[in-house]
């Protein structure tokens, strides 16, 4: 009863922000002609590197936003482990859920994606990780899968599954919570990203390459897909994205872009 | 019948490189001046189930540097098996030649290192090193492990060594024997001792990608697997060292059951 309760509760308040035309400022959308890359130093020796694409390029349009983030190390092999990411979209940007419906953290990790409702569904991607053991560089291709989460403290959420196979069979779940954020953006997501263990006293993995896709251009997808909507309007110097990141060591970087108008 | 292949993972987990911490550690004073601490643990700690073996080893002595280690003998408890289907083999020559990358991926079989030291007019000079293992053809019936060992700064030393399948007395099982050999560093300096080891074998979630009746199958392998029953006190351990001198130490460690049991 409670949790029906909830979950009612949440669905109007998707459809409500939907309707105002706020609603998770997921990253939207389009194009792609130009995209800038913005790199920034995290600490000494770690840089980040985000690389937004939204497609199509067309004012007010439902489309995808795929964004790329590549981490690197000057001094070392391997970056440090990841532990808190916060990205900003920019305002207007917002994820259309025609079909509400959500997937818990713990259906995934116990059942992982087909546990989940197909409406639950927002995107696609990818990851590379890798950490040093002995004195190899294991790496490590990641499938990736973004849901609706239910919401938290009445904000919308996502988790991310991230499955690997070989050579560990492993399962993550990343938690995101989308918050209000001050402008240029319109909604910032907060993402926490548990340890990636390896092997008991060995270090833990590092995200090298995270690559998500939310929503789909319309000719690929169904007519009640879940999607994201470019904002209708162009800021001037373009649509601007950031992110912050904080490492297992401690340190912390940021990173900012902006994609060409249309 | 226990799995013979079983038995050189867990003579792989014990020897010079072993022994681990997890828990609490068994100290044991073999020779009036040698002290060996011995650590080993279950991830996960379940009856009967695919596991990893980490353990610790540290070495010390009151006259100041350890000996210098010529040959290490461990046991694991009586039950604790080896499946090596699926897993491929590492050729000695080849490593020998060709280091870590020379080998099949799927014939690793673990990670560990430590700190190894010498003397140097007077002063100890402490250098890091790695471990990698490889499993080895079997010889005359027996399984055998490849150990790369690694060291870059300072010295740089690198050199492998083979671990052997032995069998202990009761309370113990299978076992690894290594011969380790005099490892010159600089001229003038002594010969490397072993101040710390450390060792990461098997897993519970290790798969590899092989082509079965033409088919691409991922094949999950069970390498190390816990022993079924836990005796009372706990799944035990030893560790029997040789030094250069001829003195030997030998320690003993007990590692806690799974919940629920003695």
């Amino acid at each position: 009863m409670r949790s029906s309760a909830v979950l009612r509760r949440h669905h109007r308040a998707i459809r409500a922000a939907t309707a105002a035309g706020c609603a998770c400022a997921l990253p939207a959308a389009l194009s792609v002609s130009t995209v800038l890359v913005a790199t920034a130093t995290a600490h000494a020796q770690t840089v980040a590197t985000i690389t937004p694409l939204l497609s199509p390029d067309r004012l007010g349009a439902t489309g995808a936003l795929s964004f790329t983030i590549q981490y690197a190390d000057s001094a070392a092999n391997i970056p440090p482990p990841m532990r808190r990411s916060i990205l900003r979209f920019p305002a207007g940007l917002t994820l259309e859920v025609p079909r509400l419906s959500s997937c818990s953290v713990s259906r995934l990790r116990a059942r992982g994606a087909d546990g989940c409702p197909a409406d639950s569904m927002l995107g696609r991607g990818h990851a590379l990780i890798e950490a040093q053991v002995g004195s190899q560089t294991i790496a490590e291709n990641v499938s990736l899968w973004v849901f609706l989460g239910p919401l938290h403290n009445l904000a919308p959420t996502v988790e991310i599954l991230g499955q690997g196979y070989t050579p560990y069979d492993e399962r993550v779940v990343l938690s995101g919570t989308m918050l209000p954020a001050g402008g240029p953006y319109g909604e910032a997501l907060s993402l926490s990203i548990p340890p990636i263990s390896t092997l008991p006293l060995e270090p833990d993995a590092s995200i090298v390459t995270f690559s998500l896709t939310i929503g789909a251009p319309v000719q690929h997808r169904a007519h009640d897909a879940n999607t994201v909507r470019l904002p209708a309007i162009c800021p001037q110097g373009g649509f601007p994205f950031a992110a912050e990141f904080t490492y297992a060591d401690g340190s912390s970087g940021s990173s900012v872009t902006t994609v060409p108008c249309p | 019948m226990p799995d013979r292949a079983a038995r050189a993972w867990i003579a792989a987990a014990a020897p010079i490189v072993c022994a681990s911490l997890i828990f609490t550690s068994g100290v044991a004073l073999a020779s009036p001046t040698q002290t060996l601490t011995l650590g080993a643990g279950f991830t996960p700690n379940e009856l009967g189930a695919p596991t990893n073996l980490s353990t610790t080893m540290t070495f010390a002595s009151s006259a100041g540097l350890p000996d210098p280690v010529s040959d290490v003998v461990a046991y694991g408890p009586a039950g604790l098996s080896v499946q090596v289907r699926g897993v491929a083999t590492c050729e000695r020559a080849k490593l020998e030649a060709d280091g870590p990358s020379g080998c099949p991926a799927e014939s690793r079989v673990g990670f560990g290192g430590g700190v190894g030291v010498f003397d140097l007019a007077g002063l100890p000079v402490k250098e890091p090193y790695t471990l990698d293992f490889f499993l080895a053809p079997q010889e005359h019936g027996h399984l055998a492990i490849l150990i790369y060992v690694d060291a870059v700064n300072p010295v740089a030393v690198q050199f492998v060594l083979t671990a052997r399948e032995v069998h202990g007395p009761r309370p113990y099982g299978f076992g690894l024997a290594v011969e380790v050999p005099p490892v010159s560093t600089v001229p003038g300096a002594g010969n490397a001792s072993v101040e710390s080891s450390f060792a990461s074998l098997g897993g519970a979630n290790i798969a590899y990608y092989q082509t079965i009746h033409g088919k691409r199958t991922l094949v999950h392998i069970k390498g190390l697997v816990a022993p079924a029953t836990c005796p009372a006190g706990g799944f035990p351990f030893e560790v029997i060292v040789t030094f250069a001198d001829g003195s030997t130490s030998t320690a003993n460690y007990s590692s806690p059951c799974p919940s629920g049991r003695p």
